[in-house]
């Protein structure tokens, strides 16, 4: 199963209104995005590509009264058959084949940006090149002589600065115009040297008798550099034989230039870009420190790298965290009082029987607000994540981390999202989108439901304070260690058995530090968030309402032990029982967990010590309620402010016990002791991910897959550590 | 003498990619790790692994497994 993806067969329209297909293509970090995000703004739809879990921009907009659909991909160096991210754009470069490339180019790094527009120009489709990051390169005092570049590489060249959105308006009317007349905007035929041109001409002549079909499938240049340098994938692809090629086409360029013709290729490739570079760009000669070299020097010092990375990382965990917050608790206040309320008053006003409004405000509005409650923290964590990248630090805290990270078989970028995790498991698993690697992105996920989140936190704290009054730091503190330990553990097991095989590549560029647009940052955070609300919240509903229906089903259910999952409570109760825990009451509670550990509480509540019915104040007015909700959304901002001001810890990891569990706490002790209560919580802590974790996998990896691989061992890790302390313990003699 | 014994502030040139192999070495190249190139080490990650080293006037890290299977020889 796939993410569904916006609509891309652009030949089926019809042809007056088809739209002109352009493909932005270009390195990362030179600010294609923020280009794209000031050229379609809102008009952007964010989605997969097929099968992978590369995210896929397109926006379709007009342009002095053309239609346009602009395509983005994924941001890559060269147009290798190797990583994902160079395989979805040359796919789709030779597939697809688009009207038009855009080509984004940073120009303070002229020289290896070129090398991937030399690899362009071999397609033969028509290339609008932007020199973004213009303004910076000439603040250096770097100069270009734009009308040689257009001259040398037969594409057009505009000058933009993205950030400041210079340039984008004659970029979309020189992309109009190429397109316009593609035939005469064709990119100029690179001389790669004799011997390479020779070799290509004896291959064009062979393929040409053999196999001919082929020359109608593949632009004909890119297809005989790419055979010749031994690309695998085209070859598979094309069915060609091992043997199609005669290997005494390549006698002399072997013997000249060396027996690894992919490395003869990247030569020539990079000799054409150093080439142009040399021609086309004027600076001073001499190094001086520049700004990013001067601000390395201390956040990758040798002394201070690793405080400043652990600073910056509390910072944004508790950004993230204590300012979402207020907002979180909010909606989750609003969706619990007014809505549940005033949807309780007017299916009474319309005579609607019982069930339906228990299934209105506990199945739908909880189910919604479920949902929305997970808003505030993925914005706040989409906005940092992107902010750290777009300002290349991330990378930095990659350097700073990898070698502890890589002991684990995790890459540098792995320990933000396990950070992450500590606060809530489901902004972490979205945060592994900063790895690149499909390895290192799904190892990191495996491990992150093993971050003790904040909603296990509650569990610890009624328990600790029931069975544990006199040392209760120490109790909660152990079980993040255990996690960690374990979370390490699994890291090497993980990486002997289900990723065995050559770890990926730590082959990265250190961008230069850069200050992100404000507009775009926003506009990047909001497609996020979006995309989470859609895809996610749909799921997420669908499963509060199931567990409604669990709750409240046979129909006029009267005790909870007699519902559905009370029913599956007494089912799994003996397997807990080695555990110290095995009453239908624990493993309900556990159950109910499943949506979000800190249900287990709770569910506890209600099944140990039944609140007598609240006087519900059905006088409120409707008015009154309005007043409070803008009341409380107005404390929400003023904690949200408070909360950054404060530097006293982090709040969001504060346990606030808002209602009173003292009867609980008295009815626990009844049915759990010392011992059994700490394999409860361990158990807590380590059983299956909830059910926003498992939709975030499943959205992120595009099947089941990984969720079942987490389910299955945090199971069997779950049962087996709980099983070891409490017989253990028992053992010790701990269990009186 | 390969590119992960060169010590911090060192510049040299890069002989060939020696023992680097596959995806590993195609995506040093596309870095623009090729034979004949200027190279200078900048730093050492604080915990002793990646380094970083400038090279076609941008910084590149990479690990030192990874840098062990380039030849360099020490110009400075």
């Amino acid at each position: 199963m796939t993410e569904q993806t916006p609509h891309t067969d652009h030949t089926a329209s019809a042809s007056g209104a088809r739209p002109l297909v352009v493909a932005v293509a270009g390195n990362p970090n030179v600010g294609k995005s923020t280009l794209i995000n000031a050229i379609a703004g809102t008009r952007l739809q964010v989605g997969n590509w097929p099968g992978v879990t590369v995210e896929k921009k397109e926006a379709v907009f007009e342009h002095n009264g053309r239609k346009i659909r602009l395509v983005d991909l994924p941001g890559t160096y060269s147009l290798s058959p190797y990583t994902q991210e160079e395989i979805i754009a040359r796919d789709y470069l030779v597939k697809e084949r688009p009207d038009l490339i855009v080509n984004v180019v940073d120009a303070t790094n002229l020289e290896r940006n070129l090398y991937l527009t030399v690899q362009l120009l071999e397609l033969g489709i028509p290339v609008v090149m932007a020199l973004n990051i213009y303004d910076e390169a000439t603040a250096k005092g770097y100069r270009f002589n734009i009308r040689d570049i257009e001259m040398m590489l037969g594409v057009s060249v505009v000058p933009t600065s993205a950030t400041r959105k210079n340039g984008l308006n004659e970029l979309l009317d020189k992309a109009l115009e190429t397109a316009a007349q593609p035939a005469g905007h064709a990119p100029r035929i690179l001389n790669y040297g004799d011997d390479i041109e020779t070799a290509v001409a004896l291959l064009a002549d062979t393929l040409r008798r053999e196999h001919p079909a082929l020359f109608s499938l593949y632009p004909e240049r890119w297809l005989l550099l790419r055979l010749m340098e031994g690309d695998e994938r085209l070859r598979q692809e094309t069915n060609l034989p091992k043997d199609a090629l005669p290997e005494e086409i390549f006698h002399h360029l072997r013997r000249g230039h060396g027996e690894d013709l992919e490395a003869v290729m990247a030569d020539a490739r990079y000799s054409q870009a150093a080439g142009l570079a040399r021609e086309v760009l004027f600076r001073k000669e001499g190094r001086h420190a520049e700004l990013t070299e001067r601000i390395d020097r201390v956040v990758l010092n040798r002394f201070l790298g690793i405080p400043i990375f652990l600073a910056a990382m509390w910072l944004m965990f508790k950004l993230t965290f204590d300012l979402s917050k207020p907002f979180g608790d909010w909606i989750g206040d609003m969706a619990g009082g007014p809505f549940k309320h005033w949807t309780t008053v007017l299916l009474g006003l319309v005579g609607a029987p019982d069930w339906t409004v228990s299934l209105a405000t506990e199945g739908v509005i909880s189910g919604v607000g479920f949902v929305l409650v997970f808003v505030p923290v993925i914005f706040m964590m989409m906005f940092f994540i992107t902010f750290l990248e777009g300002s290349g630090y991330m990378a930095r805290a990659a350097f700073v981390m990898d070698r502890a990270m890589h002991a684990m078989g995790l890459h540098g970028k792995s320990f933000i999202p396990l950070l992450l995790g500590f606060g809530c498991n489901v902004p972490g698993i979205y945060a592994t989108r900063t790895l690149e690697n499909p390895r290192d992105k799904v190892l990191t996920a495996l491990l992150i439901p093993l971050m003790s989140c904040g909603a296990r936190l509650p569990v610890y704290v009624l328990f600790v304070g029931a069975f544990f009054p006199n040392n209760p730091g120490t109790v909660i503190w152990s079980l993040y260690v255990m996690g960690i330990v374990l979370a390490i553990v699994m890291g090497v097991v993980f990486k002997r058995t289900l990723f065995r095989g050559e770890a990926p590549m730590f082959i990265m560029e250190l961008p230069p530090y850069r200050m992100p647009a404000f507009t775009s940052l926003c506009l990047h955070t909001w497609e996020k968030g979006k995309h989470f609300l859609i895809k996610a919240g749909t799921y997420i509903f669908a499963v509060s309402i199931f567990v409604w229906f669990l709750l409240n089903l046979p129909w006029g259910v009267e005790h909870k032990k007699d519902s559905y999952l009370g029913q599956a409570g007494q089912v799994m109760a003996p397997v807990l029982s080695p555990l110290g825990f095995g009453t239908w009451q624990a493993a309900s509670s556990l159950i109910t967990g499943v949506i979000a550990k800190e249900i287990v509480v709770g569910t506890m509540g209600e099944i140990y010590a039944p609140k007598k019915d609240e006087q519900k104040k059905t006088e409120a007015s409707f008015g009154e309620d309005l007043r409070e909700i803008a009341v409380s959304f107005g404390k929400a901002v003023k904690e949200s402010v408070s909360n950054v001001v404060s530097t006293f810890g982090v709040s969001s990891l504060a346990a606030d016990e808002k209602e009173d569990r003292g009867p609980l706490k008295q009815t626990i002790h009844q049915t759990f002791t010392p011992l059994s209560a700490y394999a409860f919580m361990v158990f807590v802590l380590l059983y299956m991910p909830c059910v926003v974790v498992a939709i975030a996998m499943r959205q992120e990896f595009g099947s089941w897959k990984w969720f079942g691989v987490a389910f299955a061992y945090q199971s069997v890790l779950a049962w087996g550590m709980a099983m070891i302390v409490y017989q253990g313990g028992l053992l010790l003699g701990l269990g009186v | 003498m390969h590119l992960a014994m060169m010590k911090p502030g060192q510049q040299g040139r890069i002989v060939r990619i020696g023992t680097a192999v596959g995806p590993m070495k195609r995506r040093l190249m596309d870095m623009g790790v090729l034979a004949g190139e200027p190279v200078r080490v900048e730093k050492v990650a604080p915990l002793g692994d990646p380094i970083e080293v400038i090279i076609k006037g941008y910084h590149l890290s990479l690990r030192k497994k990874e840098a062990e299977g380039i030849e360099v020889e020490v110009s400075l």
